[in-house]
Formats: C-alpha cells, sequence, structure tokens
C-alpha cells in the first residue's frame, strides 16, 4: 500500500491547520483512553472484557472526520475508538467501561455495547458481522431522509467472513442505498490470522467488488491516506451512485481482549508494527516537517488529552454505582 | 522521584479468577529492559511468560513463588528507578483490590425483602387504583387487612388471592423431616427414588428388571420386590357370604360362625327396630391431614385424630353421648368411642374409654393395641363392651361416603369416608382441598335432628381446626 | 480415580474419543488458534482451553480451524453428521446461536423426524454459557431454556467432572445431535474422573443433596449455588432434595416427581430468564401432575424477565444466588 498522501494534499481538501489539530485531539484521545485502559484493566476494577482499538486510530478519525452527526455508523467490539471519532462523550464512556450509573449507557451494556444515538453512533456490538446489516438499514433511513446521509458499519477482516456481512452487501447493491462498509482489516480475526481466515488470500476489497459494489483501498494507520480515499467514496456514494466499500490495513497493538498472552505474534512483531505503522507519530511527523502544526501546539494537545483521560478515570472510579433495583428498567419502551 | 506502579496478577482470559506465580524471572531492585521476561504464572489453563512493558525494576516484591493469587492482586511494585522504602509502602498501602470475583459465587444478591404483614388497627380503607384481583380485593375487605402490609407478587406488584390469603392466616410452624444421608451411587439404571427405597428396605437393585424408559428401574419395581420378597400382613377385610338357599355349582357354602351369628342379629335388630335418621356433612380435612404430615416420628392415623374430634364433640353437644335403655338415656360423663375394627372373623367395635381425656398419640397407641388383639382374636370382653358412641371409617378402602347402622345401646354412630380433593368455597374462591364426607345416624328416639347437627358443626370446626386436638 | 477440572476433563475426553473413533472431527472458531499467524498453529490451544493438543495428535483433516462464521460452522456440523461423520462443533459463546439458529433449529433438530426417520445426525455443539463474568448482553445467556424447546435435540450440562466425561462420551457415542453446555464458571471445578470408559445416560438426575422438606430441581452452575443453600439450610434442619437434572431434554420427570411426592414443596432454579424457561416448564410439570402431593405453589428462582446486565451490581442483581434459593426454601415452608 503506497497510502502516504501528502498533508497539503489534504489541506487542498479542505482541511484547516484547526482540523487537524482537531483530528490529531481525536487519535491521541482514542490512544490515551485505550492505554489508559490497558493500565486500569490490569487493577481488575474494570469488569467484564475489554477489547482495545489502539493502532487503529487513523481508521476510525479518517472515516469519521466525514460524517455529521446526522451520519450513521454502526461500530463492533473493538469499538472505543469509533466511539470516539464519532463525539460520543469521552468521560461517560469511561464511566460506562467501568460499570457506573451515570456511564453512557447506565452501565448496563460495557466496553462491548456503548451507543450514542445523539452523534449517530447506533452502538458497539458483541456479535461479529452483526453491524453490517443494520448499516444497509440506516441507510434505507437516510435515504428516505433524503438529506445525503449515510449508513455506515465498520466491520473487521473477521466479520467480512460471516454471512450476515455478505447478504448486507448484496442487499445494499439491490437496493442501492447510500451505505459504507469500512472493513478495517488489522491482520487477525481474534487469534487466528487473515492470511487464514479470509479465503482471498486476505483481500477484503475484492469480495466486495464481487458483490458488484465499487470498492476502495487505503493505508488505515495513516489519517492522509484514509481521508483522502475516504472523500473520494463519500462523495461517489453522497451522488446516489449507491454503496461502496473500503478496505483499510492497520494494526492492532494489542491483543484480541485485554489479557489475551498473544503467543500467535512473531518475534519482535509487536515492536515492528509499532515502530513502523503508529498513525500518531507518522501525523505528527509529517505535520511538523511539513510546517502546518508546531511541535509545540501538539504538545498541549497531549498534556490537554492526558488530563481528560487523568479526569475521566478519576471521575469513573469516583462515580457511584447503578442501583441493583434498576436492572428490570428499560426493556422495554412501555410494558 | 521514581514513578511506582501496582504490578497485578493479569486476567487472561474471562475465566480466570487466579494464578500461581512460577517463578519469578528477575531479582528485587535488579533493573531491567522492556522486552524482558519478568516472572511465570501458570492458570488452571496455561502457563504464560509476563514480559516488561517498559524498561523498570521491581523495589518490592510481594508475591511468593508456588502461591496462588487473584486477579487483580498486587505481587509486586514497579519502578522507572530507584525508591524509597515509604514511597513503596505508601504505594502499598493505598492499593485498593478491586471485587474480580465471580459474580454471584458468594453470598451474591439477595432476594429483595418483602414487606412483612403486621396486624393494624383500623383497616384502613383500599387506595385508589390499588393494583389487586378482584377475589383479593373482597378477601381483603372481608378479613379487615391492610393493603399496605400487604406484598403482591403478581405483576407490578399486584395483590393476589393467595397473597390476601397467605396475609390472613397464622404462620405455620412447618415440622421439619430434615436431611437424609446420601443415597450410594449405582451402576444400575435407576431413578433416584428407587435407589432410596433399595437402602431403605435393604433390597438390591441389581437384577432388577426395570418397567421405566429404556428399563429403568422405578419406585414402583423396588416396591414390587419389597412386596415379593416380603410379604405383607394379611387383608383385613371380612370375607362377605352371600346367603344361599342351596348350593348351586360355583359356589362355596359358609356356615356362620357364631360370631357372625351375633352381629347379623344384632344389626338386623338395630335397623329394623331403631328409627334411624341420617345427618350428613362435607369437611374440609387439608389442615387435619397437613397437621398429621408434619408429625415426626411415629405418626397417628387420620382415625385416631377424628376419634378424638368425635369425642370433643360429644363433650360439647352431650345429648348424642348416648345409650338408649327402653324409656331411660343414659347420657355419659366421658366419650367412650366404639371403634369398627374389620376382622377376619368379622367386625368388632373395641372401645376407647374416655378418648376426651386422651390425647391424639395415647389414642394412637391405644388404638394399635386394640387392633392388634382384635385381629388375633385376644380382645378382653370389657374392651368390647359398652361404648356411648361409634365410629366406623371405610376412607382406607377408597370409599367416598357411606352411612352406618347404629351399634345398639348406642344413640348414634358416625361413618366417614375417605378424604378426597375437591373444590370448596374458600372466602369467595374455590379452593381444590381433600374433603371428607361424613354421615352421622342417630336413634331419632332419643336424639332430635337439632342435636345431630350441632354435634355435626362442633365435629367440622374441630376438624378444620385441628390444632384444638391437642 | 483421576482428580481433574472439568476444562481437563473435557479435553482429556475428545482426546480419548478422538483415538477410539475416526470419524470424530473438531470445528469452530480458534479451537486450534493462531492459523495464518507467525506464531503458528496451536500457539493457544482453543480459547476455553478445552482442545489443546488436538491438532497436534489429530491434524488439520479432523481439527478445523474456521473463519467467524457461525451458521456454516453448524451448519457444515450438520451436514458432516448427515455424511456419517461425528462432528464436534464449537460455538465460543452459546450467545452465537443467534447467527446460527437455523441451522440448529431448522436443520439439524428436524432432519430425522422430516426424512421419516431415516436419517441420523450424530454433532455434538459444544457451546460455552452461563453469567457472572460481566460479559454483557450478549456473552452471558444461559440459552438451554431456548433449546430446550427446540424437538429434536438433546441439551447436556454437566456441572461436575465425572459428568463431563461420562456426558460427552455418551454424546459421542449416540446419533442425535446434542447441545452440550459448558459454564464459563465451572471449567476450574476440580473432582474425581472415573478411569477408562464412563458414560453417563441422559435423562437420569443427580441426586446431589437428599432431605424430605423441599425439592430443589436446578442444573448447570446452580447447582453449584443451591448446594451452597443447602449447606446452610441443613443447619437450621431442612432437609433438600437436590436435583441436578444434567439434561434438560430428555428430562427426568420421574426423579422430580418421585420427589416432590414426598417433600409436597419445589423450588425450581434456573439462571435463564422466568418466561417460558426451564423453571416454567419444570414448575408446571409438577402443578399438572403432582398437584395433589404439593402444599405449596412451587417458586421459581430465575434471572428477571431482562437481558444480561454489565455492571457488576446489576449482574449481581440479575443472577441467582444462594442467599435467594435458601430465602425460596424458607419461602415455600412458610406457606399457610
Amino acid at each position: 500500500m503506497d497510502g502516504q498522501s501528502n498533508p497539503r494534499e489534504a489541506k487542498g481538501n479542505g482541511m484547516e491547520p484547526t482540523d487537524l489539530i482537531g483530528a490529531y485531539r481525536r487519535m491521541q484521545t482514542i490512544r490515551m483512553f485505550e492505554e489508559r485502559l490497558h493500565d486500569e484493566i490490569k487493577t481488575g476494577e474494570i469488569p467484564g472484557f475489554t477489547h482495545l482499538y489502539c493502532g487503529q486510530e487513523a481508521a476510525a478519525v479518517g472515516v469519521c472526520d466525514h460524517l455529521s452527526v446526522d451520519d450513521y455508523i454502526v461500530s463492533t467490539h473493538r469499538g472505543h475508538g469509533h466511539c470516539i471519532a464519532k463525539g460520543c462523550d469521552v468521560k461517560a464512556m469511561m464511566k460506562e467501561i467501568y460499570g457506573r450509573a451515570d456511564g453512557l449507557c447506565k452501565g448496563r451494556g460495557g466496553s462491548m455495547h456503548i451507543a450514542d444515538l445523539s452523534v449517530g453512533m447506533l452502538g458497539a456490538n458483541g456479535i461479529v458481522g452483526a453491524g453490517a446489516p443494520q448499516a444497509v438499514g440506516a441507510a434505507i433511513a437516510a435515504k428516505l431522509n433524503g438529506k445525503g446521509r449515510i449508513g455506515l458499519a465498520f466491520s473487521g477482516d473477521g466479520a467480512c467472513n460471516q454471512g450476515t456481512t455478505f447478504e448486507a452487501l448484496n442487499l445494499a447493491v439491490v437496493l442501492k442505498v447510500p451505505a459504507v462498509f469500512v472493513f478495517e482489516n488489522n491482520h487477525y480475526s481474534e487469534h487466528t490470522g487473515v492470511a487464514y481466515a479470509v479465503g482471498t488470500s486476505g483481500d477484503i476489497a475484492s469480495r466486495a467488488e464481487a458483490f458488484g459494489m465499487k470498492a476502495w483501498r487505503a493505508n488505515g494507520s495513516d489519517y492522509f491516506d484514509t481521508y483522502k480515499v475516504m472523500g473520494e467514496l463519500l462523495d461517489y456514494v453522497r451522488a446516489g451512485n449507491g454503496p461502496a466499500a473500503i478496505e483499510l490495513d492497520t494494526e492492532r497493538f494489542y491483543g484480541h481482549f485485554e489479557g489475551d498472552p498473544q503467543r500467535y505474534r512473531g518475534p519482535g512483531e509487536l515492536d515492528r508494527i509499532r515502530t513502523e505503522r503508529d498513525a500518531l507519530v507518522s501525523f505528527r511527523t509529517r505535520v511538523v516537517e511539513a510546517q502546518i502544526l508546531g511541535s509545540t501546539e501538539l504538545d498541549s494537545v497531549d498534556s490537554e488529552v492526558a488530563q481528560l483521560i487523568e479526569e475521566a478515570v478519576a471521575e469513573a472510579r469516583a462515580a457511584p454505582p447503578p442501583d441493583p433495583a434498576s436492572v428490570t428498567d428499560d426493556v422495554y419502551v412501555e410494558y | 522521584m521514581a514513578r511506582l506502579k501496582p504490578f497485578t496478577m493479569p486476567k487472561w482470559g474471562i475465566e480466570m479468577s487466579e494464578g500461581t506465580i512460577a517463578e519469578w524471572l528477575v531479582q528485587e531492585n535488579a533493573p531491567f529492559a522492556k522486552g524482558a521476561l519478568l516472572t511465570l504464572i501458570e492458570t488452571d489453563k496455561i502457563t504464560n511468560e509476563v514480559e516488561a512493558e517498559a524498561d523498570g525494576r521491581f523495589v518490592r516484591i510481594l508475591a511468593k513463588e508456588g502461591e496462588a493469587y487473584p486477579v487483580g492482586a498486587l505481587l509486586a511494585v514497579l519502578s522507572d528507578g530507584e525508591a524509597t522504602g515509604d514511597e513503596i509502602d505508601a504505594l502499598i498501602a493505598g492499593f485498593r483490590q478491586a471485587d474480580t470475583s465471580f459474580t454471584g459465587d458468594d453470598e451474591g444478591g439477595a432476594t429483595p425483602p418483602a414487606v412483612q404483614t403486621a396486624p393494624a388497627p383500623p383497616p384502613p380503607a383500599i387506595p385508589d387504583g390499588l393494583a389487586i384481583s378482584p377475589a383479593a380485593r373482597e378477601r381483603l375487605v372481608s378479613a379487615g387487612l391492610d393493603p399496605n402490609a400487604i406484598a403482591g407478587s403478581g405483576r407490578d406488584g399486584r395483590i393476589t388471592a393467595q397473597d390476601v390469603d397467605q396475609a390472613a392466616r397464622p404462620a405455620v410452624d412447618t415440622a421439619l423431616v430434615g436431611a437424609f444421608p446420601p443415597t450410594p451411587d449405582s451402576k444400575v439404571f435407576a431413578s433416584p427414588m428407587a435407589r432410596r427405597l433399595s437402602m431403605i428396605h435393604s433390597v438390591s437393585l441389581e437384577g432388577l428388571s426395570g418397567t421405566g424408559p429404556r428399563g429403568r428401574v422405578r419406585k414402583v419395581d423396588v416396591l414390587a420386590e419389597v412386596s415379593r420378597t416380603k410379604p405383607a400382613p394379611p387383608p383385613a377385610q371380612a370375607a362377605v357370604a352371600q346367603p344361599a338357599p342351596a348350593a348351586a355349582s360355583g359356589v362355596e357354602v359358609i356356615p356362620m360362625s357364631s360370631m357372625r351369628k351375633t352381629i347379623a342379629k344384632r344389626l338386623a335388630e338395630s335397623k329394623s327396630t331403631i328409627p334411624h335418621f341420617y345427618v350428613r356433612r362435607r369437611v374440609r380435612a387439608d389442615r387435619l391431614l397437613a397437621l398429621r404430615a408434619a408429625v415426626q416420628g411415629q405418626r397417628p392415623s387420620v382415625n385416631d385424630y377424628l376419634i378424638k374430634a368425635a369425642a370433643l364433640a360429644l363433650m360439647e353437644v352431650p345429648q348424642v353421648n348416648i345409650q338408649v335403655h327402653g324409656n331411660a338415656i343414659h347420657r355419659f360423663e366421658h366419650a367412650d368411642i366404639a371403634v369398627a375394627v374389620a376382622t377376619e372373623k368379622g367386625l368388632l367395635t373395641p372401645i376407647i374409654t374416655s378418648a376426651d381425656r386422651m390425647s391424639v398419640a395415647d389414642i394412637s397407641a391405644a388404638m394399635a393395641g386394640l387392633a392388634q388383639r382384635a385381629r388375633s382374636n385376644r380382645l378382653k370382653p370389657e374392651e368390647i363392651s359398652g361404648g356411648s358412641f361409634s365410629l366406623s371409617n371405610l376412607g382406607g378402602f377408597g370409599v367416598e361416603q357411606f352411612d352406618a347402622i347404629i351399634n345398639p345401646p348406642q344413640g348414634a354412630i358416625l361413618a366417614v369416608g375417605t378424604a378426597r380433593p375437591e373444590p370448596i368455597a374458600d372466602e369467595g374462591a374455590f379452593r381444590i382441598v381433600p374433603v371428607f364426607h361424613l354421615s352421622l345416624s342417630c336413634d331419632h328416639r332419643a336424639i332430635d335432628g337439632a342435636d345431630a347437627g350441632k354435634f355435626m358443626q362442633a365435629l367440622a370446626n374441630l376438624i378444620e381446626a385441628p390444632e384444638l386436638l391437642d | 480415580m483421576a482428580v481433574m477440572n472439568i476444562r481437563e476433563a473435557i479435553n482429556a475426553t475428545l482426546h480419548s474419543e478422538m483415538e477410539r473413533d475416526s470419524d470424530i472431527i473438531l470445528l469452530g472458531e480458534d479451537v486450534v488458534g493462531g492459523a495464518g499467524t507467525a506464531g503458528g498453529q496451536e500457539s493457544i490451544g482453543g480459547i476455553w482451553g478445552t482442545s489443546g493438543g488436538l491438532f497436534a495428535k489429530f491434524g488439520p483433516d479432523r481439527v478445523l480451524d474456521t473463519p467467524i462464521s457461525e451458521s456454516a460452522i453448524i451448519g457444515a456440523a450438520a451436514g458432516a453428521a448427515l455424511a456419517g461423520k461425528r462432528p464436534v462443533a464449537e460455538l465460543m459463546f452459546a450467545d452465537f446461536i443467534g447467527v446460527s439458529l437455523d441451522q440448529l433449529w431448522n436443520q439439524m433438530g428436524k432432519f430425522r423426524y422430516m426424512f421419516g426417520g431415516k436419517t441420523k445426525c450424530p454433532a455434538v455443539v459444544r457451546m460455552i454459557y452461563g453469567a457472572g463474568m460481566n460479559a454483557a448482553a450478549q456473552h452471558s445467556q444461559s440459552v438451554y431454556s431456548l433449546m430446550t424447546a427446540m424437538p429434536g435435540l438433546k441439551i447436556v450440562l454437566p456441572t461436575t467432572p465425572a459428568d463431563a466425561k461420562g456426558l460427552l462420551t455418551e454424546a459421542l457415542r449416540g446419533d442425535d445431535p446434542v447441545m452440550f453446555f459448558e459454564h464459563k464458571a465451572l471449567y476450574g471445578v476440580k473432582g474425581e474422573v472415573p478411569d477408562g470408559e464412563h458414560r453417563q445416560r441422559f435423562g437420569e438426575a443427580r441426586m446431589v443433596r437428599e432431605g424430605g422438606d423441599v425439592t430443589i430441581v436446578t442444573c448447570g452452575r446452580m447447582v453449584n449455588f443451591s448446594e451452597k443453600a443447602c449447606d446452610k439450610l441443613a443447619g437450621d434442619g431442612i432437609g433438600v432434595d437436590l436435583i441436578d437434572l444434567r439434561t434438560t431434554s430428555p428430562l427426568d420427570e420421574e426423579a422430580i416427581l418421585d420427589s416432590v411426592e414426598m417433600t409436597g414443596r419445589l423450588v425450581v432454579v434456573d439462571e435463564s430468564p422466568p418466561r417460558c424457561s426451564l423453571a416454567s416448564d419444570i414448575a408446571a410439570t409438577v402443578a399438572a401432575k403432582a398437584f395433589t402431593s404439593l402444599k405449596a405453589p412451587p417458586i421459581m428462582v430465575t434471572a428477571p424477565h431482562t437481558p444480561v446486565p454489565f455492571a457488576r451490581e446489576l449482574e449481581r442483581a440479575w443472577l441467582p444466588s444462594p442467599q435467594k434459593i435458601e430465602d425460596a426454601v424458607r419461602q415455600v415452608l412458610g406457606f399457610r
């Protein structure tokens, strides 16, 4: 994947320095949020199990920077990055992950089930492959609403092998709806390699093309490349040409879930991907070299984000747990 | 100042609850580089190495090799440089280990406390909009209970008739049977109850042919084996001979024994000379049966309770506790109750003297002795003569109801059938409970209908409130 | 008798049965793990640790790692079983029956009946179930109640290592499709396991405790909870017949009715929500067939009619507990 777009090109696409600072802030928020969870999970205080998005920040932010709150996304079990990129409240997310009463989903859903309809985030999902058909539904709604909005599914390379995903791809083509299928290929379906599990030699974009839709490829570990290619894709979809797909090549810096001993990794693999494919490092290097942003500006973003995460954890730890009597609330709207 | 971090037991997989430190691979205070192997941890699933995530050192190692620690437990203190003892102690003191146990393994969530019912002086009005069933409302009003003191068991706390019944009834003190020693397992394919019975009756399950699905040995199979190997006592029923003028073929002629002749003569005389009238009544039996079921150890028979109930009712209505001798009525001070006992030779009516003064357990013991002597033909004359009242119970044969012939010179006899489940009206609702059908035969020369009715009422009250019997 | 935990008992049984019968194959997501990675296959040995060593011993033709494709996994097991093999399919979480339900319910469970008794489908579907680990609404469910309602499937829930071996062996020797439920929280439970061949018939409940006052009918992890409640109740002289159903289909109705006819009091404990559940099924059976023996209405201790919540406090309130079971026993004894 060549994927090394010029930041000035991105700027030419309408990106002003403030937007770039915003993009950096969002990526850094995801990074620090996840790094901090990695530490906090070890204390055992956070219930359940958690799948970290670290390493894939450029994918979520490069995609969602094109979306408004009226565009719909559906996410996966590895969904924290999508939530942050789409604008979910970081402190409320942290509280949710800690299982607190004022978490984003009142402590009922946890890490795998974060949703916030007010920003067009239709939900993370514990079932691999469940999201793509829902994005088709959201696209049907968006088409009916007639405001040029879209329905977008984030799926992993694992989900691209589910029948539900195949059905969704075909249905979107048949209905010619503004659905976007973003396949983040991080090379692992849980603990199995993509080279084994995806029968097209790991190629997901060509599979989407075989369903009759246009598909793009981009470097999902590079913000500028992802942003640029997504721009083209969305121009195409928003023009009423029907669905489209994109395969983003990226990396998962941690295991499938927190606690995964990751014995399937090769020697030095984690060091290599962290050195060669860190979206934050490459972003910083390039905007500083191109003199679009200065190190000091970025450093101050870093410390602001660090402060935000520090507060989010402290507030989440101090937040009250849900009232056990509320366990039967919210099963129905009316019953 | 060095930056200190807790080093805790990792959670590898959602079902991991603890791990054992197999080995520390670094020494306390020895610096290590990122990627160095720090420790080996064993779980019941895997043994895995823990690598250093950054350069540093353990300034304090707390966990011992070979010992198991729960997930999240503090194993050591990590530092990026040298640290003072105070700093380390402060971190250890401030470390808060989270609850990482599996939900419910320990005490777990408790049942939400039910609102306890308490007697409230003036029964408050039923609030408008209270979720309550129509039958429950009716019962609530008639029982004068406080609706606020009743925890509804229906959807959204709706009060059901059963809830009101429960609040209205006195608490029961359930007699407990307790735990049994476990029945040893057996390779034989048998139901749990079959295993238990085979132990109780010392019958081997081996070789029994099961009548259950796929040849499973069932309760009935064990009981059949028990009755085969340990014959039951001879049937207590009296043989009834058809009077036959001549011996037709296929008919056996049995001459009447002298005892039979006496029975025949007395009952014929009774039925033809005494003006019988009959008073019948249904009485709910559930409480009496429950009281009896709760008895530990030797349980009195249902009949023993009925003897006691009849005796007390006779004390309340002495007009029935009589013998009729010509133009004189002999009213008895105590209830001497003749109880019909079937023997091989025929009906005998041994007498429980002063049953009103005996406990049910005493009655039970006395009856057992009398019945045994009756069947072995060893009753003393005084044990079968006299009596102020008779009781005949054919419930053991499944008879639902019958009328008895008065045993002269007594004035009345009570006939009792089996307790059969039947619907009864219970505070406005139908309940299905075991019910006795009682029939009192009275000598109208000495006893009037009102007396009989009073007696039956007293008797019914006692049977329905059986705690009064003891 | 060797002492091992349920995880090890399942692994050992898969080893010995696959050695005995070359028609047995194993397939599922990450049952080997590490396929197509630098670490190589069997680098993890199955995420639950139940399939360790099988790939090394039996090779890639009999131990098949699959993509994340639950519908295809179960469908392939159904087809392989129709074609004469004995597949063991693993659903990493029982909740994933949602994805594969057609193959379980409309296919596997119905083949024999639809095809006039001419076929058999000896597939075993191992599925990992149960709450208590804050795995939230889509990774915690006890779907055995749903599946018990499906004719044609046998539903098996081992609670001891000996039963894990006996029931899994029976599943692999039998000719019907078997849903084999493994509770996440029970994998570490240790116990003696008979050496050599050990088969445990289906439809034969286990009497865990014996006593004359109350009957508790339950299955799965709730057996464990009920034992704790029984131990406390025994201190007050309350004796409980505690019945571990072992299999909910076929159901050992006889063991239940025999016991209730003696005790007259029933508590059913079920980890699934109450409506149309195992608990309601047992309560209805007893009400219909042992009505005259009952001294009190049956009590069901179940989860509420809600999905499984995430937060510790909520999940704790959601799950039945030893305390809730103890309370129910006292309540059924106090009926007046």
